[in-house]
């Protein structure tokens, strides 16, 4: 089988647990990611989505309305 | 030894997959030597050439098609070499992204912004690729109807190739498998040296020029949009995104996944250029054009470059419709799974992973039907998926300058001042080029 021989040729430095954690090959779905604190340019930055969003979506309806 | 093996076993079925392909990357790095980094490059290489060939979809080659024949190529080709660096700069904030978090793009979005941006970005992505697809099916029919097969044909059979695909390959088989598809699309390149009377020294001339013919109008700043929009799309950001994380790329390989991402900008700016010769030698008339349509643009290069050269270009647009639709499938259903917390990876088993698989095929089964509606306005509705794209990019690139600025989980990795400044550039063009966009919408005759 493939995988063993490929076991066979593996010598990691690290340890197993280390080459995992480096690797990232963890069920990330199980590791809980913090929502982030909405501050300084990041709430201007979600205003002006919100403008933008509303603008072009009035944009559009006049654009397909004419058509 | 027999230990790792036992460790391997006890991972979930795509984590094994990955960490056998990542246990190969780690031993071709104890090797030294020219030769051994290049092999380490070639196995790292894959999610940035494949999703700017992606991006040469079948509404990118129409796009470019049309464009050459109205514009000629006075303003587009140098337009063309400045979206290099322009995709170069977006896609690789994906690379360092999906490295380092080892999440994909509608994930972080929805966990670190919460559900609505999530829902947002993600339902914007979901009707966008199904837009998409119809396109990339219009062109697979158009291009496949020229080898005399029909549409109903070409789009089961384009539906149950990607089907296969997506379901019966891994990781590793499905990203080969779509780079030899990809291969196809620099089938343009050559085709340039078919067209009749090329005038290199005109080509030259028009970096110096860069005119427009008919001066700036709204079918010009249309056309603009238009190929911003097949340039950069939301669903690229979403899709390299996911593909690094499910080949497993981390911080070590972030130097590899830019190369790759450079030499996707690099084919992808070639091809354009090309398409855009092809049709500005052959169909523009040296004055301001109308639109037109692709099957019009096939006959005139029929007529002036010869059959077997129609057929070639057809080649091209029935391979840039498969692999678009083979990327954007994909797209779809990484998100999907990212923003629910559903197994999501290409390595997982048909029946494992059917939440993760199911949205994709969905969505490529309704564009396969759709196509085969009689007198759907093709032509209009490509033109409106890039322009929707465009509309839709500055809220998906502020997403991802928002994250990639986050120290608390790019640590080191966050954007350097000159990656930001050229960022907000390009979303300060995008979106002054839709502020005018909008207003030709509203005041049609304020260019003349």
């Amino acid at each position: 089988m493939k995988e063993d021989k490929l076991i066979k040729k593996v010598n990691l430095d690290e340890d197993w647990e280390n080459f995992v954690q480096e690797e990232g090959l963890l069920d990330y779905n199980k590791i809980p990611l913090e929502r982030a604190q909405i501050k300084g340019w990041i709430k201007w930055a979600f205003w002006f989505l919100r403008i933008y969003i509303v603008v072009m979506i009035i944009m559009v309806i006049i654009g397909f309305s004419r058509i | 030894m027999e230990e790792y093996k036992e460790k391997l076993d006890g991972l979930p079925v795509d984590i094994k997959l990955r960490a056998v392909d990542r246990l190969k990357i780690h031993l071709m790095r104890q090797k030294y030597g020219y030769f051994s980094r290049l092999c380490l490059l070639v196995a790292l290489i894959g999610p940035g050439i494949l999703v700017m060939i992606a991006d040469n979809d079948a509404g990118g080659v129409i796009t470019y098609a049309q464009t050459g024949s109205i514009f000629g190529i006075g303003f587009f080709i140098p337009f063309m070499i400045l979206m290099l660096p322009v995709a170069f700069i977006v896609q690789e904030m994906t690379v360092r992204l999906g490295a380092v978090t080892h999440r994909g793009h509608a994930e972080m979005i929805w966990k670190r912004y919460g559900r609505f941006w999530g829902f947002f970005s993600l339902i914007d992505l979901v009707v966008a690729n199904i837009l998409t697809l119809i396109t990339e099916f219009i062109g697979i029919t158009i291009g496949m109807e020229i080898f005399g097969v029909s549409p109903i044909i070409s789009s089961v059979a384009a539906i149950i190739v990607i089907t296969s695909i997506q379901l019966f390959t891994r990781y590793s088989y499905w990203e080969w498998i779509s780079l030899s598809i990809a291969v196809f699309n620099l089938v343009f390149i050559p085709l340039v040296f078919f067209v009749p009377r090329l005038h290199w020294g005109v080509v030259a001339r028009s970096f110096a020029t860069w005119h427009i013919p008919g001066g700036v109008s709204s079918l010009f700043i249309y056309v603009v949009l238009a190929n911003l929009g097949t340039t950069i799309a939301p669903w690229m950001l979403f899709f390299q995104q996911s593909s690094v994380v499910d080949k497993g790329l981390t911080v070590k390989d972030i130097r590899d996944g830019q190369v790759d991402t450079f030499l996707g900008s690099f084919f992808m700016v070639v091809v354009a250029i090309a398409i855009v010769m092809i049709a500005g030698f052959t169909v523009y008339r040296g004055h301001l054009g109308t639109t037109i349509d692709i099957q019009n643009i096939l006959s005139v290069i029929s007529a002036k470059m010869g059959g077997f050269a129609m057929k070639l270009f057809a080649l091209g647009l029935v391979e840039a419709g498969l692999v678009a639709a083979i990327a954007i499938s994909a797209s779809t259903s990484w998100a999907m799974g990212e923003a629910f917390g559903w197994p999501k990876s290409i390595n997982l088993p048909p029946l494992k992973g059917m939440h993760f698989y199911l949205p994709g095929l969905l969505s490529i089964v309704v564009a396969g039907l759709v196509v085969l509606i009689p007198h759907v306005p093709l032509g209009f509705l490509n033109l409106t998926v890039q322009v929707l794209a465009s509309i839709f990019m500055p809220a998906a690139m502020l997403f991802l300058l928002m994250l990639l600025n986050d120290r608390e989980i790019m640590g080191n990795h966050v954007n350097r001042p000159w990656q930001n400044i050229t960022s907000f550039a390009i979303i300060g063009f995008l979106i002054i080029m839709n502020g005018l966009y909008g207003l030709t919408v509203i005041f049609p005759h304020i260019f003349g």
